[in-house]
């Protein structure tokens, strides 16, 4: 069995931790672009677990927007206004005091730039990748802007292992014949007793 | 829900409002098929599968050579191997596209080399791991992505700089004993 040779991989995503708290003893989730695939690079410094998505298989992708940067927007807003504050302060007062005002100064800016950088990021969210046996987060695809550029780069290439795109037109269309049958529908109207089936409303 | 799919911007799920963009490819809608079973021989003398001698062999396993059923075959990037083959490719990280975990050695020797640091004395111990361990996976298989040997030196020049510091503090501390005797 001779081995493969090795593959040479494109970065689409920087490393992020899976937990948002988590800094340190944590798995950090990367994404890159192979040939025929997405490759999931989960490392923790010390050993790295690979998850690779063909893109024959790619069935959908899911982005949802998440209230993470407005969380974080409240949660740093406190403290930069209050150094903030601070700063106007010290630098108002009559008698200036250079070692206070740098402190105030140094606060701010640690409270700042996080905050600065969590909006300039824009919306969060929260994306899924979805095969047949399996739905996958993707931690590293937290930001939408950087979720859409990272879609368009492969949007493409899974089309064209799948020989085809979709129209939302037709994506509704058979998702309409696919719910037909599931729900349980009579052509008539009626719901069909089925226990094996989740009820459903008739439409 | 229609909505939703293959849209260019957000729209509100259905369900529960969360603004919502869902990307459909047509394997959503592929049939998924179902694996052969293996056809059972019925002319004496047929070529038999390694694995279940009453089935017939459809190809040979690319990694060892056996004949397979349908059942035993494992396509997997346009080659064919028996179940066998499959797992030893994995657990021995033959076939790159079945590896699913690495070790990053360079990682270890440098954490080995720098975290001990933070409580000086354990560097007795960490700096000739660090450099064992170093030494001894220098041409271990790295990360599957492109990694440069830059940790592996850097582990080095520190251990080996913290034993050097400790053999002159033995020195220096072992002159300085004589003197006084």
């Amino acid at each position: 069995m001779e081995p493969m040779s090795e593959i040479h991989y494109q970065r689409l995503t920087r490393a992020r931790a899976r937990s948002t708290f988590a800094v340190a003893f944590q798995s950090r989730a990367s994404l890159w672009l192979g040939p025929d695939h997405l490759l999931c690079v989960d490392s923790s410094g010390y050993s790295e677990t690979y998850k690779r998505f063909y893109f024959r298989d790619i069935q959908a992708v899911t982005m949802q927007e998440s209230k993470r940067r407005t969380v974080w927007n409240v949660i740093l807003a406190v403290p930069v206004v209050v150094c903030l504050a601070g700063l106007l302060t010290s630098l108002s007062s009559p008698p200036k005091n250079t070692a206070v005002v740098i402190v105030w100064l140094i606060c701010s800016v640690i409270f700042l730039a996080p905050f600065l950088i969590n909006n300039i990021f824009g919306t969060t969210c929260v994306c899924h990748l979805r095969t047949a046996v399996q739905i996958e987060e993707l931690p590293s695809l937290c930001r939408v802007r950087k979720t859409r550029r990272v879609l368009e780069k492969i949007r493409s290439l899974i089309i064209a292992a799948q020989g085809g795109e979709l129209s939302a037109e037709a994506v509704s269309t058979r998702m309409r014949d696919w719910a037909a049958p599931s729900a349980g529908v009579s052509p008539a109207g009626t719901v069909v007793n089925d226990p094996n089936l989740p009820p459903g409303p008739v439409s | 829900m229609e909505g939703v799919f293959n849209q260019p911007e957000f729209a509100p799920c259905p369900a529960c409002g969360v603004p919502l963009q869902v990307e459909v490819f047509p394997a959503l809608f592929r049939e998924i098929r179902s694996g052969g079973s293996g056809e059972a021989i019925m002319v004496e003398g047929e070529s038999s599968c390694f694995y279940h001698p009453q089935k017939k062999a459809v190809l040979p396993c690319d990694g060892c050579g056996r004949f397979l059923c349908a059942l035993c075959d494992c396509p997997l990037n346009g080659r064919h191997f028996c179940p066998a083959c499959l797992e030893t490719g994995q657990t021995k990280g033959k076939i790159k596209n079945l590896e699913n975990q690495r070790t990053l050695y360079d990682g270890i020797a440098l954490a080995l080399a720098v975290y001990p640091m933070i409580i000086f004395y354990f560097t007795i111990f960490t700096a000739p791991m660090a450099l064992f361990v170093a030494i001894r996976y220098w041409k271990a298989p790295q990360s599957i992505l492109r990694r440069t040997k830059i940790r592996f030196v850097a582990a080095i020049i520190i251990s080996l700089l913290q034993i050097a510091g400790w053999i002159t503090l033995f020195v220096f501390l072992a002159t300085r004993h004589g003197t006084h005797v």
